[in-house]
């Protein structure tokens, strides 16, 4: 997809990716693993995740499956799929080289130029 | 893609439970964080209406979610949809036009492309059926271009040409089935034990014939049709080794063929073993072909026709070497040519299908171009709309889409009505005979044919959008707003097309109805040529003796007289006889005779004449004239003294200078000793042997019916009464001499000349159909476009008239535009009638392909049609009121 700079967006199914790599996850447990993992520094709007997940199933990246949840309730829960965990690997990879481009950007001191 | 289409699929096929899940799932985010937030001590009505804020709207969550499902697509196609289906009920009068139009033009297409595909498309129903192929012998000096094979080429090539895997010899026959009591007449197939080998298919139950099954003395067995077993045996599978009686010998079952098994167009109900005599395949025999016997072959995977052909070539030269008539055949241009199984057996319909076809697609262009010119008037009126939509932000893709959608459902709608239309067409053609054609009963309307149309529907849904979407599309907006306010006139691009269209279309009509003209001038001319006998009153049917009860000639004659004196006795009947073919039958065949004492010039060669065995009054039940000396009678048969009668084809051809009467000649390729010569007692008019259009005057000879009985005869008798009355008389008078003994195809002469004119009649008729439909759509289009340039230049001719102009000076522009476009329309249209003509060449009769008086007339139709098309409104436009149209502005 190369969606690399295109932060946003990219950055968010990036991010759902990397939590329900860690385990199966419902909607609003993913809300929640996000702002775990990412220290509360991330707040993601509620109302963008869904379409989101939406999306990721539509590309096979993650599936959904109805569950019952530890409070004995239905819920559809969502795990990555073959072709999302190579994706996360790609978008990893790419985000860490954009990132350590950026810094090094970033630090460059008039005396390197 | 595969992937998303499935995903589409999955959320499509189960769209409701799609909703529901999706809800349930945002409610249980809203409530477990609903819950969260009462675990931190908040209120529950509180952490509820929390919730809904933080969440935010969400309609627009799922319609997000929907969007990411790529199920907008969907629901906006399914509004294009509904938006296009009330659009169109909003205009009954337009869309009434538009379905008819194009049911009537798919549908006529549909019709022709379903007799064309089953005819010359398909490939025949065999495995690798391209490998099947066809060969006969031809002496095309002598007259006789076609004369099958004989049994004797089947035994010398098989195995013997390396271009061919499997030969096999095979012959129609009719033989009388079933037991005392319950006989019926069928036709039946001789064939040789590699038949069903060669086309590759092989029975369903039993086996098929062998080597040892093919003397007369073990040709005792039968392999069923899957319909004959379905019928007599009830589809029993231990059927194998019962037996039935075929012309009154008993037959063993040995095999069932499968249930779609039809060999070309034969209607052959059981199969038999070709069997035959030593002598039959001897050498000298080579040349004793004759249509009856034919050859097919399947080549080896690889072989081409012409490896074939030259292998035939080839050894034909050999063998010709020390054959005794190897000089009597040269002369005759002796030549066996090799072709394609399926193009030979539908070579003769070919171009007539194709002209049909293009005939079609020439309606459906005309039919199309009427739709574009309505379309294009309709969506001027809604071009003001058009362009304020997109001033308001509509982007062009969904203005696109929308007259797609529009288009598309239209075409789509009248390509069903098209479908059901064409199934009632090819109802109406098996009335025209196209059951008869070649491999005419394979024709049917299936499932293929329902994917023709439905691709057809689309395809002309997205040609019909193209000009429709460029007009919605065209020239900047502010033009557009323009000029359709006040003072502004029409868009001169979008006039220009109508009008290319209109003149485009009369040209189309032209076309095909100078073709229809010169289809029907040539059925006209067919039709109107003398058959050479009084065809009236005179009722003729097909007798064909079994071997069993009739073995010999004897048998034969006690068998004609008895059956002539019963005939003869019937009321009104003044004259019967037999034949071996009456003519028009199908069936005649030419055989060698050779004149005593005629000496081949250079370059002539041995000619083959038609030669019949006539008994009882036959030339006065037909009605022949005398030219000379007189008929034959019946005691002709009895007499020792050998006597014939010719044509005056024949006699002209051997006496240019003097009397037929007295000269001698010999049956067969050579002279014979003088007792065997038969002289010559009579000379006939001709009569058209094989068709009314049937040119060449290759001469024919009547001997008594003693020196040429066959086992299947023709009966004619002329009578006072109407044949039709005769019929059951007829019937009743043979079931008193044999009661087993079956009459067929008893049909008069008059039908019989008929019927032989049907393969010119029903593409004339079908020409004339597509021409009155052409010239009405032509109308159509003509009036709908002259009225739409009124109605948009109602200001303009207000004006005009406030400032003096007079009603005759309007009306006559109209007029005067009426008659450009149809000038312009006449000038292409010769030209497409030009071409017309000569792709028609070889399906015309005395017609040249460019006949000045039928294009005339075609034009004076179409100008009288056009002019009276553009009468209604041009009076319209005259009767305009200034102070009307200046007050309503």
């Amino acid at each position: 997809m190369g969606k690399t700079a295109d932060l946003l967006p990219g950055t968010l199914d990036m991010l759902i990716l990397k939590a329900v790599s860690l385990k199966p996850l419902h909607g609003y447990g993913v809300l929640l693993r996000i702002q775990q993992i990412s220290g509360d520094a991330l707040e993601i709007p509620q109302g963008s995740l869904y379409p989101a997940l939406y999306r990721l199933e539509h590309q096979d990246l993650i599936m959904a499956e109805w569950r019952q949840t530890e409070n004995n309730r239905r819920a559809k829960y969502y795990t990555l799929t073959a072709a999302g965990r190579r994706r996360l690997r790609e978008e990893t990879a790419g985000w860490n080289r954009l990132s350590a481009a950026i810094a090094s950007a970033l630090n460059t001191t008039p005396e390197e130029v | 893609m595969w992937k998303r289409l499935r995903s589409w699929f999955r959320v499509l096929s189960g769209r409701p439970q799609f909703e529901d899940q999706m809800s349930e799932e945002l409610r249980f985010h809203m409530e477990q964080f609903a819950d969260d937030l009462v675990s931190r001590g908040i209120a529950p009505e509180e952490a509820a209406r929390v919730a809904r804020i933080e969440f935010g709207s969400v309609q627009n969550v799922k319609s997000d979610c929907r969007q990411a499902r790529g199920l907008n697509f969907i629901d906006e196609l399914l509004r294009e949809l509904r938006y296009a289906a009330r659009l169109l009920r909003k205009t009954p009068g337009f869309t009434t036009t538009a379905l008819l139009t194009l049911a009537i033009c798919l549908g006529a297409n549909l019709t022709i492309f379903a007799v064309m595909d089953s005819i010359l498309l398909r490939p025949l129903p065999f495995p690798e059926a391209g490998r099947l192929i066809t060969m006969f012998n031809s002496y095309p000096k002598a007259g006789v271009d076609r004369d099958g094979s004989s049994i004797t080429n089947y035994y010398e090539r098989r195995g013997r040409i390396p271009a061919f895997e499997s030969l096999s010899l095979y012959s129609y026959g009719a033989a009388i089935i079933g037991e005392a009591g319950s006989t019926e007449r069928a036709q039946v197939t001789y064939v040789s034990p590699e038949f069903f080998a060669t086309l590759g298919v092989g029975p369903r139950i039993g086996r098929v014939f062998t080597e040892a099954e093919t003397t007369f003395q073990t040709d005792n067995v039968t392999i069923l049709t899957d319909t004959y077993w379905k019928q007599h045996f009830n589809a029993n599978p231990q059927v194998i080794g019962r037996q039935i009686r075929v012309d009154g010998d008993l037959k063993t079952v040995i095999g069932v063929l499968p249930s779609n098994f039809r060999f070309l167009s034969s209607e052959a109900r059981i199969y038999l073993p070709f069997a035959s005599s030593p002598e039959a395949r001897a050498p000298s025999e080579r040349h004793s072909g004759g249509n009856g016997k034919q050859l097919i072959a399947r080549l080896r995977p690889g072989a081409t026709v012409e490896q074939a052909q030259s292998q035939i070539d080839a050894q034909n030269a050999t063998l010709e070497l020390d054959d005794p008539k190897a000089k009597m055949n040269a002369d005759a241009g002796f030549c066996t040519p090799v072709v394609p199984l399926h193009a030979d057996h539908v070579a003769g319909i070919r171009p007539t299908l194709l002209l049909m076809q293009a005939g079609a697609l020439a309606l459906l262009l005309i039919g199309a171009i009427n739709l574009v010119n309505l379309l294009l008037i309709r969506a001027s009126g809604r071009s003001k709309e058009m362009a304020v939509r997109q001033a308001l932000g509509a982007n062009r893709r969904h203005v696109v889409s929308e007259v797609l959608v529009e288009i598309t459902l239209l075409t789509l709608a009248g390509g069903m009505l098209g479908l059901a239309l064409g199934a009632g067409g090819i109802q109406l053609l098996t009335r025209f005979g196209v059951d008869r054609l070649p491999l005419g009963a394979t024709i049917q309307f299936d499932m293929q044919l329902a994917g023709v149309a439905l691709a057809a529907a689309v395809l002309m849904g997205i040609m019909l959008s193209a000009p429709i979407a460029w007009f919605n599309l065209r020239d900047h907006l502010t033009n557009r707003l323009q000029a359709e306010s006040r003072g502004g006139t029409s868009g001169r691009a979008a006039q220009r097309l109508r009008h290319g269209f209109i003149v485009g279309q009369i040209a189309l009509a032209l076309s095909l109805l100078t073709g229809a003209g010169l289809l029907g001038l040539s059925l006209e001319k067919a039709a109107a040529v003398s058959p050479g006998f009084r065809p009236d009153h005179v009722l003729t049917g097909r007798i064909s003796l079994p071997g069993k009860s009739y073995p010999d000639a004897p048998a034969h004659l006690r068998f004609i007289e008895r059956l002539i004196k019963e005939i003869d006795q019937l009321p009104g009947v003044s004259a019967a006889g037999v034949v071996n073919n009456v003519p028009l039958s199908g069936n005649s065949g030419k055989s060698a005779a050779v004149v005593k004492g005629h000496v081949l010039g250079p370059g002539e060669s041995q000619r083959g004449h038609y030669s019949y065995g006539v008994g009882g009054d036959y030339f006065r039940a037909l009605g022949f004239s005398l030219r000379a000396g007189r008929f034959l009678t019946e005691e002709d048969s009895h007499r020792t003294k050998r006597v014939c009668v010719v044509d005056e084809d024949f006699a002209r051809y051997y006496w240019s200078n003097s009397s037929a009467i007295g000269q001698q000649l010999f049956e067969g390729g050579e002279a014979g000793k003088d007792a065997e010569a038969f002289t010559i007692v009579g000379v006939v008019g001709a009569v058209k042997q094989a068709g009314l259009t049937d040119e060449a005057a290759q001469g024919a000879i009547y001997y008594p019916y003693v020196f040429r009985t066959d086992n299947a005869l023709f009966l004619a008798a002329r009578s006072s009464l109407s044949p039709e009355s005769l019929e059951s008389m007829v019937r009743t008078a043979v079931r008193r001499i044999d009661p087993e003994l079956p009459i067929s195809d008893l049909r008069s002469m008059e039908t019989r000349i008929s019927d032989s004119l049907m393969a010119r009649r029903s593409p004339a008729l079908l020409a004339g159909i597509f021409s009155a439909i052409a010239l009405l759509l032509t109308a159509i289009g003509t009036y709908g476009v002259l009225s739409y340039a009124v109605t948009q230049r109602r200001r303009e001719i207000g004006i005009r008239m406030a400032l003096g102009a007079r009603p005759e000076q309007i009306r006559s522009q109209f007029v005067s535009l009426a008659l450009r476009l149809l000038a312009a329309g006449t000038i292409l249209g010769t030209l497409g009638a030009w071409f017309a003509g000569q792709a028609m060449r070889t399906v015309l009769f005395h017609v040249p392909a460019v006949h000045p008086a039928i294009l005339a007339g075609a034009v004076g139709i179409i100008g009288v049609v056009s002019i009276a098309a553009c009468l209604v409104p041009s009076h319209r436009a005259a009767r305009i009121s200034p102070t009307e149209v200046l007050a309503s502005e």
